[in-house]
């Protein structure tokens, strides 16, 4: 009966953060116990205005990067009411969020969470978000066709111990009557509905356990590697700054926008058939394959990824090498000579496939939109050898199955604002 | 006979023609022979070939979309000047092909757009990948790729095309611009697959020769034409790395467009996925650089072309090859085009 016999540690908090519910909570206490945590925030008004704010509480690398908690859920909301909230949902939504920030401390070793509302949310005010723009999502590549996510509200939990991201949910949704001690006194059962529930990991370790998946070949991601492709993302220097994705005009000012996509991952051909040399040089750049730059995962990077000239050399590489790199192509989309998306995106094995959660944090959505498209490499496929796909970065590798746009308002507007505070 | 059986039936009969060949037989799915001591630099006859089963052929969105399969293959993918040997691996059961033609027409597209096949089985995504396009001896210009089926059975194959990015040329202007995705059944049956026939050709191995493009009913092959029927008018041919270059220039409203069609030597098929640059020069003064752009017509075919301000006869046209085609490679030609030299002709 034991759905979980004979897994490692580390699979089996992965395991029962992806399976969710009561049961799995149990099962995850049982075996992993509950840690030891210190009590959350006493006064909750005096956390930072900005739900994105989590890099002050976040532990760093040896290098400086941010950390990203292990364990991950995003659920997708469905308002349950018809036509715009009601005050009194907004009441239970802002005293079950208060109950978490008062029950653990803000960070990996707590818990870090943002709620985030669509524009279909806003629809039911018959207007879009003052003074943002929040578009549907679209397909932004010639090649996929993503099915647009339209749920009204996307909450994001994360932690470094599943328990306590489980335990969250669980509380919220009434399945349990607090968390860490402390009560969580509203659950948000009545007002949403679960229509989604996509789990994760990031972390060195978490990807090579839980490679028992498709797409992804037994046994080929590095033991030490945060991420199913092998290398470290997110470095200090190419993520935007927390204030450089904060809006920072109109009633929604200290919010961000959040771009959340589903991505399947197909690895046979990266581990099976591209050498570690090919690896190196469609994740990062050329330059920095033919240089033997990249130690294993990469954290011999330091704090960024090393692209030095590749970002300019893009279209050179592209015809002198006939390979471009991801990491390339994609840094040349800046403003002030700094990157515009703040990536806190993780991996997956949601329905068994190997996946990417891409969540990624930016002023507007059309900075993300700018980074996809530098991404995409368009300028040089037709006037180099490098393809659509082939030779050009990861493309080859990845599928985006889902896209969806969100708008995470100040801390004080978290609770189903209204469009036009 | 089932359509099934007709298909692989030519399938396996259409080797039978090849010239010089050694012995026939039956071998174990996930091995090849040795390859050739001293490859040549250059096209070569390879050790064996394998025949080819038909799994479906469609129209949808004015491509035709063909898939096929034989045995696992050993091939090559290129990054830059460099191949990279891909092994045949203990798991693969088939080696899955996928072909894009213009429906109208026939004319195989090889397109740097690629594709994408996801292998179902019950409603279950089983693998997706977007296959290596490569080129072959035998098959010409593909996608393809070695994959492994967890069992025998019923899977259904979808294919997705996305959007040509080549430049549209005269009666493919309107044509292309949207993808279109299919979805066809098909049967993995070991015994089916070990019954393709494999030919060894002995001493032929590793000469400068190739074996023909094979010939299957309901399956276009990419062989571009003579550079003698290509339209416009001849400026020059040559050779780099063992691909024929040939030039033809058009007169057009902006001026003269010079098609540059690289094509391999033999078989004629198409090299995709160049960096190529055309230097213009009259009386050792360089008057023009200009990369050229891949591009598809009803005509010229695939090709790379500039549109120039004039050229006049004596001058001199070099095409600089900045990288090889970045198509993966399948025995015979994993050592050809590769390095590549530049290629100059005098404007007649």
């Amino acid at each position: 009966m034991d759905r979980y016999a004979g897994l490692s540690r580390r699979e089996f908090v992965k395991r029962t953060v992806a399976v969710g519910g009561v049961a799995a909570l149990a099962a995850c206490v049982d075996r992993a116990g509950m840690p030891a945590l210190p009590d959350g925030t006493e006064d909750p008004s005096t956390l930072p205005e900005r739900q994105h704010a989590w890099n002050a509480f976040l532990a760093t690398d040896g290098h400086g990067n941010h950390r990203t908690p292990r364990h991950h859920v995003l659920l997708l909301l469905s308002y349950r009411g018809d036509g715009r909230p009601t005050d009194s949902h907004r009441e239970t939504l802002e005293t079950a969020l208060t109950g978490l920030e008062r029950a653990v401390p803000r960070g990996n070793d707590g818990l870090a969470f943002t709620i985030g509302y669509s524009p279909a949310y806003f629809g039911r005010f018959q207007s879009g978000p003052a003074a943002v723009d929040l578009p549907d999502p679209r397909a932004l590549a010639a090649f996929e066709d993503p099915t647009p996510d339209r749920p009204d509200a996307v909450l994001h939990l994360a932690s470094d111990h599943g328990q306590v991201a489980l335990a969250a949910e669980a509380a919220l949704f009434g399945e349990r009557a607090g968390l860490n001690g402390h009560a969580v006194a509203a659950d948000i059962a009545g007002a949403f509905d679960r229509t989604d529930r996509r789990t994760g990991f990031v972390g060195a370790g978490l990807p090579a356990d839980n490679d028992a998946v498709s797409g992804v070949p037994d046994g080929a991601v590095p033991d030490d590697a945060p991420l199913f492709m092998g290398f470290k993302s997110g470095f200090k220097q190419n993520q935007a700054s927390e204030d450089q994705v904060t809006i920072q005009t109109g009633p929604f000012t200290g919010g961000t926008t959040q771009h959340v996509s589903r991505i399947r991952l197909n690895l046979d051909q990266w581990y099976n058939q591209d050498s570690r040399e090919q690896r190196v040089g469609k994740m990062f750049c050329p330059v920095h394959a033919e240089e033997g730059l990249v130690d294993g995962a990469g954290d011999n990077l330091g704090d960024s990824s090393g692209l030095g000239e590749c970002p300019a050399h893009t279209a050179d590489h592209a015809r002198t090498r006939g390979l471009v790199g991801h990491s390339q192509k994609s840094a040349r989309a800046r403003r002030n000579d700094q990157p515009i998306i703040l990536r806190r995106d993780f991996d997956s094995t949601d329905d068994d496939h190997a996946g990417l959660h891409f969540v990624s944090l930016q002023r507007a959505i059309e900075d993300f939109v700018e980074t996809r498209e530098a991404m995409n490499g368009d300028d040089v496929v037709g006037s180099s050898a490098v393809g659509r796909r082939t030779n050009n970065g990861i493309l080859q590798y990845m599928t985006v199955r889902r896209r969806g746009n969100y708008l995470l308002p100040p801390r004080s507007l978290r609770s189903l604002p209204p469009a036009r505070p | 006979m089932r359509r099934r059986t007709l298909l692989e039936t030519v399938a396996s009969g259409c080797l039978a023609g090849l010239a010089g060949c050694g012995g026939f037989r039956l071998q174990p799915a996930n091995r090849a022979p040795p390859l050739v001591d001293d490859r040549p630099d250059a096209v070569y006859f390879p050790t064996h070939t394998e025949g080819m089963a038909m799994i479906d052929s469609v129209t949808s969105g004015g491509f035709g979309i063909g898939l096929m399969y034989s045995f696992p293959h050993r091939f090559w993918t290129t990054t830059g000047t460099r191949t990279e040997a891909v092994s045949i691996r203990s798991a693969d059961s088939i080696h899955l092909m996928a072909t894009v033609w213009d429906a109208d027409s026939g004319m195989v597209l090889p397109i740097g757009a690629g594709l994408v096949l996801e292998v179902s089985r019950e409603g279950d995504t089983v693998l997706e990948r977007a296959p290596w396009p490569m080129i072959s001896p035998t098959m010409g210009f593909h996608f393809g790729d070695n994959i492994a089926l967890p069992t025998e059975g019923e899977y259904t194959v979808t294919v997705r095309v996305g959007p040509v990015s080549e430049r549209r040329l005269g009666g493919f202007a309107d044509r292309f611009t949207q993808g279109t995705e299919v979805s066809v059944p098909f049967e993995f049956s070991r015994r089916r697959r070990d019954d393709l026939a494999v030919r060894t050709f002995g001493d032929k191995a590793g000469s400068r020769a190739v074996p023909g493009l094979m010939e299957m009913e309901m399956l276009p092959t990419s062989r571009l034409p003579p550079g003698d029927q290509l339209p416009g008018r001849p400026v020059g041919q040559g050779t780099s790395g063992d691909a024929r270059f040939v030039v033809r220039r058009l007169d057009t409203d902006s001026g003269p467009y010079l098609a540059v069609s690289p094509r391999t030597p033999f078989n004629r098929v198409p090299l995709p996925m160049m960096s190529l640059t055309i230097r213009h020069e009259r009386g050792g003064t360089r008057i023009s650089e200009l990369p050229l752009k891949s591009a598809i017509g009803p005509d010229l075919q695939f090709h790379y072309g500039a549109t120039v301000d004039e050229v006049a006869s004596g001058d001199r046209l070099t095409i600089i090859v900045e990288a090889p085609p970045q198509v993966s490679r399948h025995e015979g030609y994993e050592t050809a085009f590769l390095t590549m030299s530049p290629v100059s002709v005098t404007v007649p």
